[in-house]
């Protein structure tokens, strides 16, 4: 008999977005922030990595934020409190470098705003002054305000359409000149992860971004998650998921991420029209 | 706009175009059948419903009944479409919810002997076509001004010409030259065939004509550092060599006319070793320049660093009549000079001819070469050069002596011409030259609107060549600027951003950068640069994308009506295919027409629903045809390379190809799928190619996913991939 992780909570963070605690004490005993895991929902299921978002070491359980994007993870936003997925592997991973590097910013875009707070605390614990930018698409879609506005020193929100905050990501550029930077993490869309990474390495920042490319095994066995940094190729799974943003070839990663575009929707359209029809 | 709200109010009129519908199909019957469809509130016949009789009952109905959509069964919507649509305005109603039948070239004419299955047929095509109307929405063409200004990049006589030629037509022009002066390659040249005028005189009259205009702004010593916007908004940002000084103008349009350079042989033949092996370039300098000193022997290299094996394997069109003429202009300074010319293959064609029997009159002495033994160049004791090469008509080795190698080498794309394609993210060639859209159809153009090209940055090409293409690129420019505006159809992709889950596939699959992405993944559509060809509707994982006018739901709707939900087909007569065709509004359902107007017969099992592109066709669209019952689908598209959206089709080609490995998972044999590509000429080939599939799928026999009597249910083993 195969031991299940329960869903214990589950919490609706955006449209398409939610936050799940699972019961998973063996993960939640070694998770550092910027591990991940890989889900499967069930035996003929397909492998997912989630980057993990929080620990509650006492209860045993872990969080992980999922935006339904496909198949999987939309079959996963269906599930409900008391419900339970196979598999957890984890935590998989190099965990984030975090130490005292003095003033720590940190951009969060999208759902990947979620595990970011989780290295946020942890700046933070270990004495960083820490400055948070919160984007999103549009207003609905920003998510962990409240938790990043309390865990920041200083908090900054952005929208592609202008919505809330900051419109797009060009604030950026002032931001960098006035204010004494000494680290920069950045964690959402590749795009804006590139955006982040070009505007800092004009002024010579440190910059990693996590990047969480097509993962099978997690293990650094199967190459899926290759990304090319400074001209090196390393895989993301075992290297990762933390690399140096002024290194990394985006336009790689996102031509990658785009290789089984026909069939993820294939997959997605079979299950979708296989869930409607009972 | 209210004629969309509310129930649809459907109109079909159905056209007997004399005999040509009326000979085949039972006309009568198929109206008093359309009358009963769901939303339809009128059917008729008429005998010519594009007369003006026939037009005039449209508008009538539409006023009488508040129609709300408008079918025309009748012939192929490339004739007539327009002219309804028209109509259907005339009587206030939005022309994009009139929808058409072709019931003639994909019906009557190419099934003239099976009258009851034609008329079969056509009662389909028009209940898709009135499922579809009723998902139709009313869509308001937006205008777009142009600014009557152009940018031309590159002050070489490709780019004076063009400037020149749009000043005069009263168009304010900006001409960017990143040297201090205008003139390009010209600068350099000596005498041009076939006239033997300067090239100095040629280019002082040239400057001279942008000098008098007080309509095109010279901006020397300047490079175009970005651009923004899109076909008559173009923001150009403008910026001093050397400086950080830049400006920032609005154009309308932009015409690339940047040249090329000349290949530096470096390396080769000991160029750049011996200061007396020099290009033809250099010779040409040394000729205009008058410092030649007389050499005794001239030794002419061709296709030095061109038609390689790999990297340069283009020829380079002009270097043979560069070699003729530099060897004739030297021939006319020194008549006692020996000039030999090395070659592989000589390629003067047309005029050009003339000149190579005049320079074996005047004793140019002509060896051939092969590529595999190229000559080989060595500098003797005396510090004189030494030539050998294998002549392949004496079958010999021979020695030159000489005192001057001369290299022909190809044109070739520069840096900053890599540049300037990524700023206007414009492609460039395998040759690395600037790449137009279609070589005959578009042969100026790029597949971003308002964007032009000329002279040598498109290729190889010769002054009278470069002057032509520059009149060309400027009067494709003057076109939209004289106009003022332009019309953007309706038919553009538009994002439901709450499905949308910020992929970017969109933005990939867009070849026509139509769709921006935001840095936290919003994708914007830039409606100017749309061109409706629906491929990022179909890449979309989401549903998110779709393409106005053929949304998922209106052609689910077309393909939903084409298997009635629990009919069963099993006719007497055994078993009748039916098969949905997806065709590509271009090329592929041309080509159904054209079988139809050559009376080319086909079994009459193929439904055919027009897509824009065979690449808007949706992993979703196919199975939803599979579930509903289809036999076989079949989709078309224009031939590999001949894309209208530059490679649609080989998207369309890839998707199928993934669908079909994924069939047998849901129990249906992946021969059902095919996909083929016609051009519009092929009528032949189409029929055939239906023909063919038709008969692939009687052999398969009925799909098993064939609606059973009282379950829809087909998916079998969903959940066991």
């Amino acid at each position: 008999m195969k031991s299940l992780y329960r869903i214990e909570a589950k919490r609706s963070l955006a449209p398409h977005i939610n936050l799940f605690d699972f019961s998973a004490r063996e993960v939640a005993d070694k998770t550092k922030p910027g591990q991940f895991v890989i889900l499967r929902i069930d035996d003929d299921g397909e492998r997912i990595p989630l980057t993990i978002a929080n620990v509650d070491a006492e209860k045993g359980r872990i969080a992980v934020a999922c935006h339904e994007v496909g198949k999987t993870t939309t079959q996963l936003g269906r599930l409900k409190e008391g419900d339970s997925v196979l598999d957890l592997l984890g935590p998989l991973g190099k965990p984030a470098r975090i130490e005292k590097f003095g003033t720590v910013l940190c951009v969060g875009g999208g759902v990947m705003t979620a595990p970011l707070h989780f290295q946020v605390k942890a700046f933070r614990e270990a004495g960083n002054n820490v400055i948070g930018i919160v984007g999103a698409t549009t207003k609905d879609h920003l998510i962990f305000l409240d938790e990043m506005g309390k865990t920041c020193n200083e908090l900054y929100v952005a929208t592609d359409d202008g919505t809330e905050g900051y419109k797009g990501i060009d604030f950026l550029k002032d931001l960098l000149k006035e204010k004494k930077i000494d680290r920069v993490v950045a964690e959402g869309p590749i795009l804006m992860m590139k955006a982040v990474s070009d505007l800092t390495r004009q002024h010579g920042i440190p910059t990693v971004v996590d990047l969480i490319p097509i993962m099978v095994d997690g293990m650094g066995m199967c190459g899926a998650c290759r990304v090319t940094v400074g001209g090196k190729m390393l895989f993301a799974c075992v290297d990762g998921l933390e690399f140096d943003g002024h290194q990394v070839d985006f336009d790689e990663l996102l031509a990658r991420l785009k290789m089984y575009t026909p069939q993820e929707k294939l997959a997605y359209v079979f299950w979708e029209e296989g869930e409607r029809l009972g | 706009m209210e004629a969309s709200n509310g129930e649809p109010r459907i109109g079909v009129f159905i056209c007997r175009c004399g005999f040509n519908i009326g000979g085949v199909v039972d006309v009568h019957a198929v109206a008093e059948y359309a009358k009963n469809l769901p939303h339809v509130v009128f059917a008729e016949e008429g005998l010519y419903t594009c007369s003006s009789a026939g037009l005039d009952s449209i508008k009538k109905q539409i006023e009488k009944l508040r129609l709300n959509r408008v079918i025309v069964a009748s012939c192929t919507p490339a004739t007539h479409e327009s002219l309804f649509q028209k109509t259907c305005e005339e009587a206030g109603l939005n022309k994009y919810l009139f929808e058409m039948a072709n019931i003639r070239e994909h019906c009557s004419w190419v099934h003239m002997h099976l009258p009851a299955e034609a008329t079969e047929k056509a009662k389909d095509l028009i209940r898709m076509a009135a499922a579809k109307a009723s998902y139709l929405e009313p869509q308001t063409e937006t205008e777009l001004d142009i600014t009557p200004s152009a940018l031309v990049i590159g002050g070489g006589i490709s780019g004076i010409t063009a400037a020149v030629s749009l000043a005069r037509q009263c168009f304010q022009v900006h001409l960017v030259e990143k040297e201090a002066e205008l003139g390009g390659m010209l600068k350099h040249l000596y005498k041009l065939q076939p006239t033997e005028r300067e090239a100095a005189e040629i280019l002082r009259e040239a400057i001279s004509a942008v000098e008098a205009n007080s309509d095109i702004h010279l901006h020397t010593s300047t490079s175009v550092s970005q651009v923004s916007g899109f076909i008559g908004n173009f923001n150009v940002t403008l910026q001093s060599n050397g400086s950080s000084q830049t400006e920032q103008i609005k154009v309308g349009t932009i015409i690339v006319a940047t040249g090329a350079d000349e290949f530096r042989p470096t390396g080769l033949y000991g160029y750049k070793e011996n200061q007396n092996v020099i290009t033809q370039l250099d010779l040409e300098q040394l000729l205009r320049n008058g410092n030649l000193k007389k050499p005794e022997k001239v030794v002419m290299i061709q296709c030095v660093g061109a038609r390689e094996r790999t990297g340069r394997t283009y020829c380079s069109r002009i270097c043979c009549q560069v070699a003729l003429n530099n060897a004739f202009q030297l021939k006319k300074l020194y008549p006692d000079t020996d000039v030999a010319v090395l070659f592989r293959d000589l390629q003067t064609y047309g005029e050009n001819e003339h000149f190579y029997k005049e320079a074996r009159d005047n004793f140019v002495n002509f060896i051939r070469y092969d590529s595999s033994r190229p000559p080989k160049v060595s500098t003797g004791s005396d510090g004189k050069l030494l030539v050998t090469v294998y002549d392949t008509y004496l079958h010999a080795e021979i020695e030159l002596e000489t005192d001057l190698v001369v290299l022909s080498t190809p044109l070739v794309q520069h840096e900053d011409g890599r540049k300037l394609a990524s700023v206007l993210k414009v492609p460039l060639g395998a040759d690395g030259f600037f790449f137009e859209v279609h070589p005959k159809l578009r042969p100026v153009e790029f597949a971003s609107e308002g964007i032009y090209v000329c002279g040598a940055a498109h290729g190889p090409k010769d002054v009278v060549e470069s002057i032509a293409q520059a009149y060309a690129a400027a009067s494709k420019a003057s076109i939209p600027m004289a106009a003022g505006k332009i019309k953007a159809g309706a038919v553009k992709a538009s994002v439901n951003e709450d499905m949308c889950v910020n992929c970017d596939a969109c933005v990939v699959s867009c070849v026509f950068n139509a769709i921006e992405a935001s840095p936290f993944g919003l994708p914007r559509i830039i409606e100017a640069n749309c061109k409706g060809c629906g491929v990022c509707a179909a890449e979309c994982p989401m549903g998110a994308m779709q393409l106005k006018q053929f949304k998922d739901d209106q052609i689910v709707a077309a393909i939903e009506a084409l298997f009635k939900p629990g009919e069963h087909r099993e006719a007497e007569g055994g078993f009748k295919p039916v098969i949905l065709c997806f065709a590509c509004q271009w090329c592929s359902y041309a080509a159904a027409d054209l079988a139809g107007v050559s009376r080319i017969q086909y079994p009459p099992n193929v439904r055919i629903l027009r897509v824009p592109c065979s690449g808007r066709v949706d992993v979703l669209h196919v199975l939803k045809a599979f579930q509903r019952g289809a036999d076989g689908v079949v989709i078309t598209g224009c031939l590999i390379g001949d894309c209208h959206y530059i490679d649609g089709n080989v998207k369309a080609k890839e998707r199928i190809d993934v669908v079909k490995k994924s069939m047998g998972s849901l129990g249906i044999d992946p021969r059902r799928l095919e996909i083929g590509f016609a051009s519009s000429s092929e009528g032949q080939k189409f029929a055939t190619m239906m023909t063919d599939f038709v008969k692939q799928i009687e052999r398969l026999g009925p799909s098993p996913s064939r609606p059973k009597p009282r379950s829809e249910k087909l998916v079998q083993n969903r959940g066991q991939t």
